[in-house]
């Protein structure tokens, strides 16, 4: 009785969730732009979320011409389903909202290379391809054991060591995408204008003035004060209040 | 000898007379500070190139004028030049005049330096009918009027300059001996096309007066400011006592020098309490507008953004806020113009700021709010003015991924491309939890990692006994034949508490080994048959004997009491039997 009563209440739940997503998606049509974004919002407040409720939220607030919470809410999105055209496509126009230009320098070398070849999938997705890779060791390692011919012996012979490989490959490429995940913070500047301080201090001179939508990347935390980079390379220190973190 | 004598008196006379003589002559060496001193530099040669001295303690009022005169008495010709100037003693003490110099004959003559005494002012024997009927000390007087004495920074103050006089004097003429400097003031001088006269009171008493000067000034530094004096040196035309033919009063030109005494005013800084961070300085009340001359633009069209700021106040003194654009439009330095009028109540008008902005690529760019501050004198407080957001709409033009491609195919042709554009929400999607339970790192993750691992080693053991089993062959057989036994003898078991089932499952099972073994009917179960089956396949006779006897045993047992060991014991026997004759055959 009572398990049926929590599989109902949880049914409800997402039914009111995909309620709320297609009630915002109806405002959005009439142009009411800030009822939408309640709506989205309350899908968010019961922890659910989906790249296209990002996206959505993103058009919103571009459309009420609001640069940083439009730009966060596509990168937000980028981050469930990243390479997705559209959004890469939205983004772009709310970026040329944004007051700031900041040069992006192409990371170059090794370590662009390898990333570009792990990026092609999300870490869950490598492990699952390394727990592929490791029944396929299971099965080639019987059809090894059990095969009669000195051929096929052969072939399932190499193709275990071939395999043990592909493991290493896929393991370290899931714990790379993890790495850089972890790592990767990125953030928007909510503050409609700031500084950047090159020491954690609010005395400390200035090392630019940055404005609303400006992307930034978290190094370190100190207290209120975050150390970031930016795409053309700068460090500097920035209140913790003029961010918000996209992860 | 008398004659020798006479001869070199002439001779030195002669002599005498053509000595060239250049001196300086003062009327007087002694003088008052108000009396005039005449200098003549007279010499007895025409002279050229003069150079007068300096006259430094002195004012030149007159002078020079050049006299020459040439006479001839008793056949002798006498020459003589002079140079004359008027001189008023500008400070009191022992002055000295210079040498001055002069050229005659191809040689410079100097005069020699005379020392002028010059005391204080003394009393000029006047004639009493000349004496003015008034004194001009209470006649006249120069007054400084300030609007404000105790004024904020950059707050409008004026100065009026008026020249008080009574109904009894006249003036014909003024100069100003010093111009106030207004240092640490912004001034402005208003100019006054012409004196006119009116009629004012001044402590009380009925004068005429002229204003001869207007400024505005604006502070620019709070504290103890001192606005100078300013002094004029006026004519004036006092009435005497004699009367002309017509009966009229006789007037006297007279000097006179008056001053307008320094003032000192009090500036106040502005409140230091709710500045606004962009205060720029601006004093007054204004109004502050920024407008675009169009927000829907073409590619390659420019906007004029016009920031302007009218009013009362201090407008030439601040400067007007920057508009912060994104980076992708394009903006020139502004026109600076400005529309200001400065009357005695201070400036008024508009100052502008005109930006040309030209966008690159398309699409939607904001211009920030802009934000003026200024200290309003009435309140006396701040205020900010705050413009609206303002959205410049460029509809079309490059993107700014979009690279031109150069197409160099001769045939021109419609290209057909949608173009970058906003797209619209995504209609459909598949909810999921925040918080999401990764695999890679869990339990789950290690497990089926290590699984395949952990089961080849089961796999190597599990063929490894597999083989050993099977190379067993006897060991393998007994297991076989007790196993069949077992199975002949399973129902024997389950029955074995009860007597008569019992031993019919007993020699059904021994007639069905037999039947499995020998391939033979049931029709054919006799005895002697079984018997001599089991002989030909070489079985122990012992053995065949005592199977025989068992089944015997059967059908007796059936009838007869027996005991439950009796029971046991049969069943053990039926295992061996079978166990045996299994191995034989």
């Amino acid at each position: 009785m009572k398990k049926t009563l929590y599989i109902f209440l949880l049914a409800t739940q997402i039914l009111f969730a995909q309620n709320g997503f297609e009630k915002g998606n109806a405002l959005y049509q009439k142009g009411n732009y800030e009822e939408a974004i309640t709506n989205y919002e309350s899908i968010l407040q019961s922890k659910k979320h989906s790249p296209e409720l990002y996206f959505n939220l993103g058009n919103c607030y571009y459309k009420l011409n609001k640069v940083a919470p439009a730009i966060f809410y596509y990168e937000k999105a980028l981050v469930e389903n990243p390479n997705d055209e559209t959004i890469l496509n939205n983004l772009k126009f709310a970026q040329k909202l944004q007051i700031d230009e900041i040069k992006v320098v192409p990371k170059v070398g090794f370590e662009k290379v390898i990333r570009d070849f792990t990026a092609n999938f999300h870490y869950d997705t490598w492990a699952w391809i390394s727990v592929g890779f490791a029944t396929l060791f299971l099965l080639f390692f019987v059809g090894y054991y059990f095969s009669q011919t000195t051929l096929s012996k052969r072939i399932f012979f190499i193709g275990m060591f071939v395999l043990v490989f592909l493991i290493l490959i896929a393991v370290s490429a899931a714990l790379f995408e993890k790495s850089h995940y972890d790592n990767d913070r990125p953030a928007i500047i909510f503050a409609e204008i700031t500084a950047i301080k090159s020491e954690p201090k609010t005395i400390a001179s200035d090392v630019l003035i940055l404005h609303e939508g400006t992307k930034v990347f978290v190094k370190d935390t100190l207290d209120d004060w975050k150390k970031i980079e930016l795409t053309d390379g700068t460090q500097g220190w920035i209140e913790n209040k003029a961010i918000r973190e996209v992860k | 000898m008398k004659k020798n004598l006479v001869l070199v008196l002439l001779f030195l006379c002669n002599v005498i007379l053509a000595q060239v003589q250049f001196e300086a002559k003062v009327s007087k060496t002694s003088l008052g500070l108000n009396e005039r001193l005449r200098i003549d530099f007279t010499m007895n040669d025409d002279g050229d190139n003069f150079s007068p001295p300096s006259f430094e303690g002195f004012r030149v009022v007159g002078g020079p004028s050049q006299q020459v005169s040439q006479s001839w008495i008793n056949g002798r010709s006498s020459f003589q030049k002079s140079y004359s100037y008027f001189l008023l003693p500008t400070q009191k003490g022992t002055l000295t005049i210079k040498q001055a110099a002069v050229e005659i004959n191809g040689q410079i003559y100097k005069t020699n330096p005379i020392k002028i005494n010059v005391t204080s002012a003394v009393e000029q024997p006047r004639d009493p009918n000349d004496q003015p009927q008034v004194s001009t000390d209470n006649e006249l007087h120069l007054v400084a009027e300030i609007s404000k004495t105790n004024p904020y920074v950059n707050e409008p103050i004026t100065v009026v300059y008026k020249l008080y006089f009574s109904n009894n004097i006249g003036i014909s003429n003024f100069r100003e001996l010093n111009k106030p400097k207004y240092n640490d003031f912004w001034s402005q001088n208003i100019d006054i096309k012409q004196l006119v006269g009116e009629q004012g009171k001044y402590n009380g008493e009925n004068y005429r007066f002229v204003v001869l000067r207007k400024t505005v000034l604006y502070p620019q530094k709070s504290g103890k400011l001192e606005i100078e004096p300013l002094s004029l040196d006026i004519d004036v035309q006092v009435p005497t006592n004699r009367r002309n033919i017509f009966g009229q009063v006789q007037l006297v030109e007279d000097n006179k020098r008056v001053s307008a005494g320094s003032k000192t005013i009090t500036v106040k800084p502005l409140p230091e309490a709710g500045k606004p961070i962009d205060f720029s300085g601006a004093v007054g009340k204004f109004n502050f507008t920024v407008t675009p001359s169009k927000t829907n633009l073409k590619n390659g069209e420019s906007l004029d953004l016009k920031v302007v700021a009218s009013g009362t106040g201090n407008l030439k003194l601040f400067t007007l806020p920057k508009p912060i654009v994104p980076n992708s439009l394009e903006m020139y330095d502004a026109v600076h113009t400005e529309n200001v009028q400065t009357p005695l109540s201070g400036m008024n008008g508009s100052i502008s700021d005109s930006y040309t902005i030209i966008p690159q690529f398309k699409g939607k760019y904001p211009i920030k709010p802009m934000s003026f501050s200024y200290f309003d004198l009435r309140s006396g407080s701040y205020k900010t003015i705050t413009s609206p957001e303002i959205m410049v709409n460029v509809l079309d033009g490059p993107t700014v991924s979009e690279n031109a491609v150069a197409t160099n195919t001769g045939v021109s042709k419609m290209k057909v491309s949608a173009g970058e554009q906003f797209q619209f929400i995504q209609l459909k999607t598949n909810l999921y939890n925040i918080k999401r339970n990764h695999f890679l790192g869990s339990t789950l993750f290690y497990v089926l990692m290590f699984v395949p691992f952990l089961i080849i080693p089961i796999l190597v053991l599990f063929k490894k006994k597999k083989e050993a089993i099977d190379g067993d062959i006897a060991g393998n057989r007994i297991r076989l034949n007790s196993k069949l036994a077992k199975k002949y003898l399973s129902e024997a078991k389950n029955q074995i508490n009860n007597k008569e089932p019992f031993y019919i499952a007993l020699e059904k099972a021994m007639h069905n080994f037999l039947k499995a073994k020998l391939h033979i009917e049931t029709s054919e179960m006799s005895k002697e048959k079984i018997k001599e089956i089991l002989l030909t396949r070489n079985a122990n006779s012992e053995t065949v004997q005592s199977f025989i006897n068992l089944t015997e045993n059967c059908e007796l047992a059936r009838y007869a009491p027996s005991s439950s060991v009796a029971i046991q014991q049969d069943f053990d026997k039926a295992v061996v039997i079978i166990s045996d004759l299994e191995k034989q055959i």
